[in-house]
């Protein structure tokens, strides 16, 4: 496992197309890797946004997802809340690996930061 | 980590060296459910390699666990990761190599069905037997069956010799234990508290599939890990859900065990320690005739004891090794080297010598005979032997004398002793060698400090470089105010600039300390205590009594110009049970011509060697 690590930020990166849609205030990720059984299910959807991408607070959010085209779309009410999310992904797949490595390097400060998840 | 350039007598040397992989294409992997002999549904997971054509058959190495054989892992690592990436062994080194890999999780834990009352039950243990019926059944299986483990894992895989089923063709039970008493749970009839309600824990969670709890005890598992993976075809989870509403009767060893004592208290189900330890099985491991590769650290719990004991004891072909890593050898834990970040052999080093071990005993003549290597601390030496202890052994007595000194002469004086009110506040915090069961570092650090709390006893400087391997005895005629109470003894090394390191240590719980002259279960090197409660008996306040009991085993040199130092404690808060369990005794230790205390040292004579 170790020895993934360095290379995951940009397997993550080459794996999973993110596009945002300010128009119609949409976030999709899809998923290019063949995937054995459901994607994702909805709640993982929020729980990787305030586990990796330091979201806070529940953001009212419609989670459409395709397991048949490994899509997920995040569809928002607000312009305010799509462009919080918007700017989590932008670095969400570096945050999450610099995470991990940072725990398992002994420091775990900034898992007291992550807010309580119904995981 | 062992030193890299430590090559003479190295085990991972003489295993032989890497061959070329057979396949080199990746593996498939598999899930299914295996049904036991009592309809109980096994989950396991099959790793084969890839390319793998119809008409070759390959051996199957299996590991049998209670921490889920596989895992869900989290988005977005699930979207670009094997679920097998961080188990161990490691699929892609094993089926590299022309191995079918089985991981099931154990019955009434992972994604099984059933529930336990104590670990390594005799159902645990069968299902091994109908497991191997499966596997040989399978059009890819050419007969033969091995398993390896580490910890829980390694002792299953030690079990699965039990079975005595003719495909088992050798086992290696890594960092497993002997005895459950003593060498994880009761050590010196001590109650090791912190680890076993902490496991205890851990594993309840497991069993219902609550990952939440590793956010606290272990946060990196937490970010990557969903939950146990159910099985490939449950693709509703109802398999899953029906196996943990099964879990929910399991019991736990620390709700079995907290409010006890002694050896043959019974658990819940009426049995005891001892049905679920090796030694007890001895005689069935041993007519399997099956090939042990067993290996540990000297700084691992009193499982290093274990593995000596297991050496002594069973009869089996057998190759044992002791190093000088934390449980399950993921980091350094030589105390003489705390700046040392990495372990040597790698894991993958060490997996290829295990799958080398393996090829001897399916596809040539196996092994014969027994061999222990161990590695020498400081020395930082690998050493071989086929007798333990080995060639050169013999005890050195150094007695308490005056001014808190060691000596090699007993004390002349009618009277003298030393009072010390036991400190309960006394501890080796979190990392030490019974914490680390849970895969935690092993530092004793700021050994200065902490024996500003302690008895201390000390040596002038050595003359000349000392070899000490095997299990130092202590021995101390004491009295107490109290009628319970616990010693906690550790044995240290101090260099010319007055740096002190932690070497091994032992601890005894003072009702347990009558010595029996009869034989005991298994062979032992140290004075023999029952630790049963018809053997037990309280001190009486102010009386003399003799406390003879055994460290654990350790290798180390000792330099010349360096000291040894014995420092005498009454408690370990961060870890063991508090004895009494209230008040706050003072302990008299005698040393003078009548009741001489005294350590009694393990050496290895040079000349001899």
């Amino acid at each position: 496992m170790e020895e993934l690590l360095p290379s995951l930020k940009g397997i993550l990166k080459e794996a999973i197309d993110i596009k945002a849609d300010a128009l119609k205030l949409a976030i999709s990720m899809t998923v290019k890797n063949n995937i054995d059984g459901v994607v994702a299910e909805p709640e993982e959807i929020i729980i990787m946004l305030k586990m990796y991408g330091g979201l806070r607070e529940d953001i009212p959010m419609e989670i459409i997802i395709d397991n048949d085209a490994q899509n997920i779309t995040l569809k928002f009410q607000k312009e305010e809340d799509f462009k919080k999310v918007e700017k989590i992904m932008e670095t969400i797949w570096d945050n999450a690996v610099d995470l991990l490595v940072q725990v398992m390097e002994g420091d775990i400060s900034r898992i007291k930061e992550i807010p309580n998840l119904d995981d | 980590m062992t030193d890299p350039n430590a090559i003479e007598n190295n085990p991972f040397k003489e295993l032989g060296e890497i061959p070329a992989k057979k396949y080199k294409n990746g593996y498939n992997v598999d899930s299914t459910y295996i049904t036991v002999r009592d309809g109980v549904k096994i989950a396991a997971t099959i790793c084969l390699p890839k390319g793998l054509s119809p008409d070759i058959k390959i051996p199957t190495v299996i590991t049998q666990t209670r921490y889920w054989r596989a895992m869900e892992l989290r988005i977005p690592f699930r979207w670009i990761l094997d679920s097998m990436v961080s188990n161990a062994p490691n699929p892609e080194v094993v089926t590299s190599r022309g191995y079918a890999l089985i991981y099931t999780d154990v019955r009434g834990t992972g994604a099984s069905f059933g529930s336990r009352i104590t670990p390594f039950s005799e159902e645990e243990v069968k299902d091994g037997y109908d497991i191997v019926d499966w596997i040989i059944a399978q059009p890819w299986s050419d007969g033969n069956v091995v398993s390896k483990g580490i910890s829980y894992t390694g002792t299953t895989a030690e079990l699965f010799a039990r079975n005595n089923h003719q495909a088992i063709k050798a086992v290696i039970p890594g960092h497993g234990f002997w005895d459950p008493y003593t060498d994880v749970a009761f050590p010196g009839g001590c109650f090791d508290n912190a680890f076993i309600q902490l496991w205890s824990f851990l594993g309840k969670n497991l069993d219902l599939n609550n990952p939440k709890v590793f956010r606290q005890v272990m946060p990196e598992a937490w970010l990557f890990v969903k939950g146990v993976k159910p099985v490939r075809t449950d693709k509703d989870l109802q398999m899953l859900n029906k196996a943990l509403e099964q879990h929910s009767s399991n019991q736990y060893v620390y709700e079995n065990t907290k409010e006890k004592d002694f050896r043959d208290d019974q658990l819940s189900d009426g049995s005891s320690f001892d049905d679920f330890s090796v030694f007890e099985r001895k005689d069935e491991i041993e007519r399997s005739n099956i090939p042990i590769l067993a290996w540990c650290s000297w700084l691992d719990s009193g499982y290093c004891d274990a593995i000596i004991h297991r050496f002594m004891n069973l009869s089996n072909p057998q190759i044992a090794i002791l190093g000088d890593w934390n449980h399950g050898a993921h980091l350094p834990a030589n105390q003489f080297f705390p700046y040392r970040t990495y372990v040597t052999p790698t894991p993958k080093d060490k997996v290829n010598a295990w799958i080398n071990f393996f090829e001897k005993c399916i596809y040539s003549d196996g092994i014969q005979g027994k061999v222990i290597y161990y590695y020498t601390l400081v020395k930082e030496k690998w050493n071989k032997s086929k007798v333990w202890p080995p060639i050169g052994h013999s005890y050195q007595k150094w007695y308490f004398s005056e001014n808190l000194t060691l000596t090699r002469e007993k004390p002349e004086n009618d009277v003298g002793d030393d009072t010390y009110n036991i400190n309960f506040r006394a501890t080796t915090a979190r990392n030490n060698r019974w914490w680390a069961l849970l895969g935690f570092p092993i530092t004793y650090e700021n050994r200065i400090k902490v024996d500003e709390k302690l008895l201390c006893y000390t040596s002038q400087p050595f003359q000349e470089d000392t070899e000490i391997t095997g299990q130092i005895v202590l021995c101390l005629y004491l009295t107490s105010t109290h009628e319970d109470g616990a010693i906690f003894a550790y044995f240290e090394d101090i260099d010319e600039n007055g740096n002190i390191t932690y070497i091994t240590d032992g601890q005894f719980r003072l009702i347990h300390r009558k010595i029996l002259s009869e034989d005991p279960p298994y062979k032992i090197l140290i004075p023999y205590h029952s630790y049963k409660k018809e053997d037990s008996a309280p001190l009486i306040p102010g009386e003399i009594t003799e406390v003879k009991f055994g460290l654990h085993a350790t290798s180390v040199l000792i330099k010349k110009g360096h000291r040894i130092k014995i420092a005498i404690a009454g408690a370990d808060k961060d870890t063991f049970l508090r004895y009494p369990k209230e008040g706050k005794p003072i302990i008299t230790i005698s040393r003078n011509k009548i009741h001489s205390s005294y350590i009694d040292i393990p050496i290895i004579k040079k000349e001899i060697k």
